[in-house]
C-alpha cells in the first residue's frame, strides 16, 4: 500500500464498486407452463433479483395446481373423478373455476376452459391439426359447456354434469400464475418489475412514466401494429401464428370457437389490456373467437377494458375498443 | 450439478443453451455515469503497444471519450494494422513513434493506454506516472512483485489514475450477477468456486518479422520468436495462470469481496512440446479467508467446458459462462433452473407481446426484432476505456485500481511458484 491516500487513490483501491450499473434490463426466466415465464427489472433493482425467483417458484406452484399434463395436478384429478364425484379442491382453483365461469357468461360464451375435447378432435393437443369428421365434432362438442360445471361456493366442490368433460386452463392459467407473481412481488416490497409468459401473457408492475413500453406484434399481422405504455395492469394477446395446419391452402388455427366446434377465423390477433393478467389473457381469446363485435360489447358494459383486434382481411384494419387507466396506446399507421 | 435425466441426455452444452434461455445475450450496457462526452473533451491519449491486445482496445476507444494522438511500438507491421483501425473507425491518424519515451517527450498526452509483454508493464507504467500521465495497462498487473508495489507506489506519489484491465468488472453482466446475486445473498453461503478457462489450441502464434532486417535483440528479446510469442516464455509471461486466470480470480475477488491466502497447483507442457517454457495445462486450488476454496483450471487439449465462473453455496449456484451469460440454479432436488440475462434497455420497447410463444418453439417462428433483443451495447472493454477516462477527468472511482489488481497479480505468482515447486504457497 502507498504511504498517502489521496481521494481518489482511495476511491481506486476501494474493492466495491458503488456506481450505478448502468440503464440496462435484467431479464430472470424460468420455463414453466412450456413456456418462457420471466421477470424484468430495471438494473437499479437489481437487489430484487431474489425476490424474482421466488416468484417464478410460484409460477411452479401454479403450474403444478393447473397442469393437465402431469397425473398429479389438481385439475387432472378433477378431470378424472369429477362425473362421477363432487370433488373439493383448494380455494385458489376454485376462484379461478368461478372467474372462468364469470368469463364464459359475459363473453357470450366465447371464452369456455372445457373446450379440451374439442381441441383435441381437432388434433392441436397433440400439436398434429387434421380435419375432423363432421360427427367427431359433434361427439366432442357434446362434451364442451362450461353450465356442465357445477360450482357448489358453499362446499367448494365441482361436478362435472356429463361424461368426458376436461377443465383446462391454457387460456387464463398463465394470467393468472402472473397475478400471483405479481402479488408476491408486492408483498415482497418490488414496486417495479415486468412480468410476461411467453410473450403473451403480461402483467406490469408499477412503472415509470407512463409505464413499461410493450409493442403490439402479433405472428400474423405484417407488422407493428401499435406500441403501449402501461402500468399496473394485464396484458393478454391471442393469435394462431404459432399453431396452425393448412389444408387446400385453407389456414385452421389452434384456437377453436366452443360455439361452432370450428377453428375461429376473422381475426390475425387480438391484445386485451385490463386489471388482471388472468382477465386480460381470457378475454384476449374471448375476442379472438367473438371478434370485434363481442370486443365492442364487453368493453361498452365493462369500464378499465381495452381490445385492439387486427382483422383478417386485406388491409390487416385495427380496431380499438374501450380503454384501460393505466395504459397509453399508441397505433402505428 | 443437479441435473434431471432429460436434460442429461441433451448433453452438456445443449443444457446450458437451454436453460440460458433463447439466444445467449451478448455483453451489454455502458455504465449510467458515461453519458456522452466528459467535461474538458476527450482525453489526449497515446497507446504503448499495438499487438493483438493493444489492437483490440483500440478498436474500443470511443471518441467522445478519447483522442488518439500518437502511438508507439517496436514493430512497425503492428503501427500499420492500428492505423487502419483508426481509419476504419473515422479517428484521425495518430503519429508513430518506435520508442515509447520519444513519444512521451514530444506529444502533449495526458493518459496512456498500454498493452506490452508483462515483463515490460513495470517499466513502461512507472515512467509514464513519474511522466504525469494516467496510465490504463493490460492485465495483469506486472511480471513480479516488485514490479507491482513499484506500480503502485508511484501512482499513489504520481498521483495520477492507474488503471489495470480487468474488463470482467465493467460487464454489465458481472455487475448485475454481484448486485443480484452476490450481494443479496441469492445463493446462501459460498463455499467453493470453479474457475475454467479451456481451449483446444495452440498458443504459439504463427507470424514473420516485419522485414528481414527486423532486429529483435534491440529489444531484449533474442529471436523473433521470442518476441512474437512472448506468451510462451517465463522471462517474459507468467503463462496461464496471468494471462486467463488472473481475469477469473480477479472477478472472483470482487464477487467474494475478498483475495485468496493459499494456493497449490500442478501442470506442465504437456501436448504442445515445442521448445516452449509455460505449461499448457495448469491446474489450481486456493483458499480464501472464511473457508472458501477455489480451482482453476486452463488446459490447451480440450474445449468442452470453455469458459465459467462457477460458484456454489448452500442455497443455489450462479454460472457466469463465455462472459455473456448468467445462469442461476436452485439448490436441491426438483430444483428448477433460472436465468438471469442482462440486455441494454436502449430506445425502443421492454417487450413484445404476441400470441405464446412455446418454449422449444422451432424456426417457423418469427424471430424477435434486434431492437428488444440480442442488440449489442458498447463493449466491456469500450465502457473500461470510457470509465478511465472519465476517472482522468472527474475522479470517478475506479472498477479495477492497482490494490485490486494486485491481488490478482499476487495469485498468479504464487500458483506458478507452487507449481514448480510442487508445495502449497502463501499469496502475499
Amino acid at each position: 500500500m502507498p504511504d498517502v491516500l489521496t481521494r481518489r487513490n482511495f476511491l481506486s483501491f476501494d474493492f466495491g464498486d458503488r456506481r450505478a450499473p448502468g440503464d440496462h434490463w435484467i431479464r430472470i426466466h424460468r420455463i414453466a407452463m412450456a413456456c418462457r415465464f420471466e421477470v424484468m427489472l430495471s438494473s437499479e433493482d437489481a437487489g430484487h433479483v431474489g425476490a424474482a425467483r421466488a416468484a417464478l417458484d410460484e409460477a411452479d406452484a401454479v403450474e403444478s395446481l393447473l397442469t393437465v399434463f402431469r397425473e398429479t395436478s389438481a385439475v387432472a384429478d378433477l378431470n378424472r373423478r369429477a362425473a362421477d364425484d363432487d370433488v373439493d379442491v383448494d380455494a385458489g382453483l376454485f376462484t379461478l373455476l368461478v372467474r372462468s365461469h364469470e368469463l364464459h357468461e359475459e363473453t357470450d360464451g366465447a371464452f369456455d376452459v372445457t373446450s379440451t375435447p374439442l381441441s383435441r378432435c381437432w388434433g392441436f393437443l397433440m400439436r398434429q391439426g387434421q380435419l375432423p369428421a363432421d360427427d367427431a365434432v359433434q361427439q366432442a362438442r357434446d362434451r364442451v359447456g362450461m353450465p356442465h360445471v357445477h360450482l357448489d361456493p358453499e362446499h367448494q366442490t365441482v361436478r362435472f354434469a356429463r361424461r368426458g368433460m376436461e377443465i383446462n386452463f391454457g387460456a387464463i392459467g398463465k394470467g393468472y400464475a402472473l397475478d400471483r407473481m405479481a402479488s408476491m412481488l408486492r408483498a415482497g416490497g418490488v414496486r417495479r418489475a415486468l412480468l410476461s409468459a411467453g410473450r403473451s401473457s403480461v402483467v406490469a408492475l408499477g412503472g415509470r412514466g407512463h409505464g413499461w413500453q410493450v409493442d403490439l406484434r402479433p405472428r400474423l399481422a405484417s407488422r407493428l401494429v401499435g406500441r403501449l405504455w402501461i402500468r399496473d395492469g394485464g396484458v393478454g394477446t391471442s393469435g394462431t401464428g404459432e399453431q396452425f395446419f393448412e389444408i387446400d391452402g385453407k389456414r385452421y388455427g389452434h384456437v377453436i370457437d366452443p360455439r361452432t366446434g370450428h377453428p375461429a377465423a376473422g381475426v390475425l390477433g387480438a391484445t386485451v389490456v385490463t386489471s388482471d393478467g388472468a382477465s386480460a389473457d381470457a378475454l384476449s381469446t374471448a375476442f379472438f373467437i367473438g371478434g370485434p363485435s363481442l370486443a365492442e360489447r364487453y368493453c361498452a358494459g365493462h369500464a378499465d377494458t381495452m381490445a385492439v383486434l387486427v382483422l383478417d382481411d386485406t388491409t390487416e384494419r385495427t380496431q380499438v375498443f374501450g380503454s384501460y387507466h393505466g395504459a397509453t396506446l399508441e397505433m402505428e399507421s | 450439478m443437479n441435473l434431471t435425466p432429460e436434460q442429461m441426455t441433451l448433453g452438456r452444452r445443449n443444457f446450458l443453451k437451454t436453460i440460458a434461455g433463447v439466444p445467449a445475450v451478448a455483453a451489454v450496457g455502458a455504465a449510467a455515469v458515461m453519458k456522452g462526452p466528459v467535461r474538458g473533451g476527450p482525453v489526449r491519449v497515446g497507446f504503448i503497444g499495438v499487438g493483438g491486445q493493444g489492437r483490440a482496445l483500440l478498436r474500443n476507444v470511443d471518441p467522445n471519450f478519447a483522442q488518439v494522438r500518437a502511438m508507439a511500438d517496436i514493430n512497425p507491421a503492428s503501427l500499420a494494422a492500428a492505423d487502419e483501425i483508426l481509419k476504419k473507425n473515422s479517428q484521425p491518424p495518430a503519429k508513430h513513434y518506435v520508442e515509447f519515451r520519444d513519444m512521451l517527450q514530444h506529444e502533449d498526452l495526458e493518459a496512456i493506454i498500454t498493452a506490452v509483454p508483462l515483463w515490460m508493464h513495470a517499466e513502461v507504467v512507472t515512467t509514464c506516472l513519474d511522466a504525469g500521465k494516467h496510465v490504463l495497462c493490460e492485465k495483469m498487473m506486472a511480471w513480479d512483485k516488485a514490479g507491482y508495489e513499484r506500480m503502485m507506489q508511484t501512482a499513489a506519489k504520481a498521483r495520477r489514475v492507474l488503471e489495470i484491465g480487468y474488463q470482467r468488472n465493467y460487464n454489465p453482466i458481472y455487475r448485475s450477477a454481484h448486485e443480484g446475486v452476490m450481494k443479496t445473498g441469492v445463493l446462501g453461503d459460498v463455499y467453493h468456486v470453479r474457475l475454467a478457462w479451456h481451449r483446444n489450441g495452440n498458443w504459439r502464434r504463427k507470424g514473420d518479422p516485419p522485414s528481414k532486417d527486423f532486429d529483435a535483440s534491440k529489444w531484449g528479446y533474442p529471436t523473433w520468436d521470442h518476441l512474437w510469442n512472448w506468451r510462451l516464455y517465463w522471462r517474459y509471461s507468467q503463462g496461464l495462470f496471468a494471462e486467463l486466470g488472473s481475469h477469473q480470480v480477479n472477478a472472483t475477488n470482487w464477487f467474494l469481496g475478498t483475495a485468496p491466502e493459499r494456493v497449490q497447483a500442478c501442470g506442465g507442457v504437456y501436448r504442445f512440446k515445442d521448445g516452449r517454457e509455460v505449461p499448457d495445462h495448469v491446474y489450481a486450488m486456493f483458499e480464501y479467508p472464511g473457508g472458501v476454496t477455489g480451482t482453476f483450471t486452463s488446459i490447451e487439449s480440450n474445449a468442452f467446458d470453455e469458459r465459467y465462473e462457477a460458484f456454489f453455496g448452500t442455497k443455489g449456484t450462479l454460472i457466469i459462462r463465455n462472459e455473456n451469460d448468467a445462469m442461476l440454479f436452485d439448490e436441491g432436488a426438483g430444483a428448477r433452473p433460472t436465468g438471469v440475462e442482462v440486455a441494454p434497455k436502449g430506445a425502443g420497447a421492454a417487450l413484445e407481446t404476441s400470441e405464446t410463444k412455446p418454449a422449444q418453439a422451432g424456426g417457423a417462428a418469427r424471430e424477435v426484432s434486434a431492437s428488444t433483443e440480442g442488440a449489442r451495447g458498447p463493449s466491456p472493454t469500450m465502457i473500461e476505456i470510457q470509465s478511465f477516462c472519465s476517472a482522468v477527468r472527474t475522479g470517478s472511482p475506479l472498477a479495477c485500481g492497482p490494490e485490486k489488481a494486485s491481488h490478482s497479480a499476487a495469485w498468479t505468482l504464487a500458483a506458478n511458484e507452487a507449481m514448480k515447486t510442487s508445495a502449497p504457497v502463501k499469496i502475499g
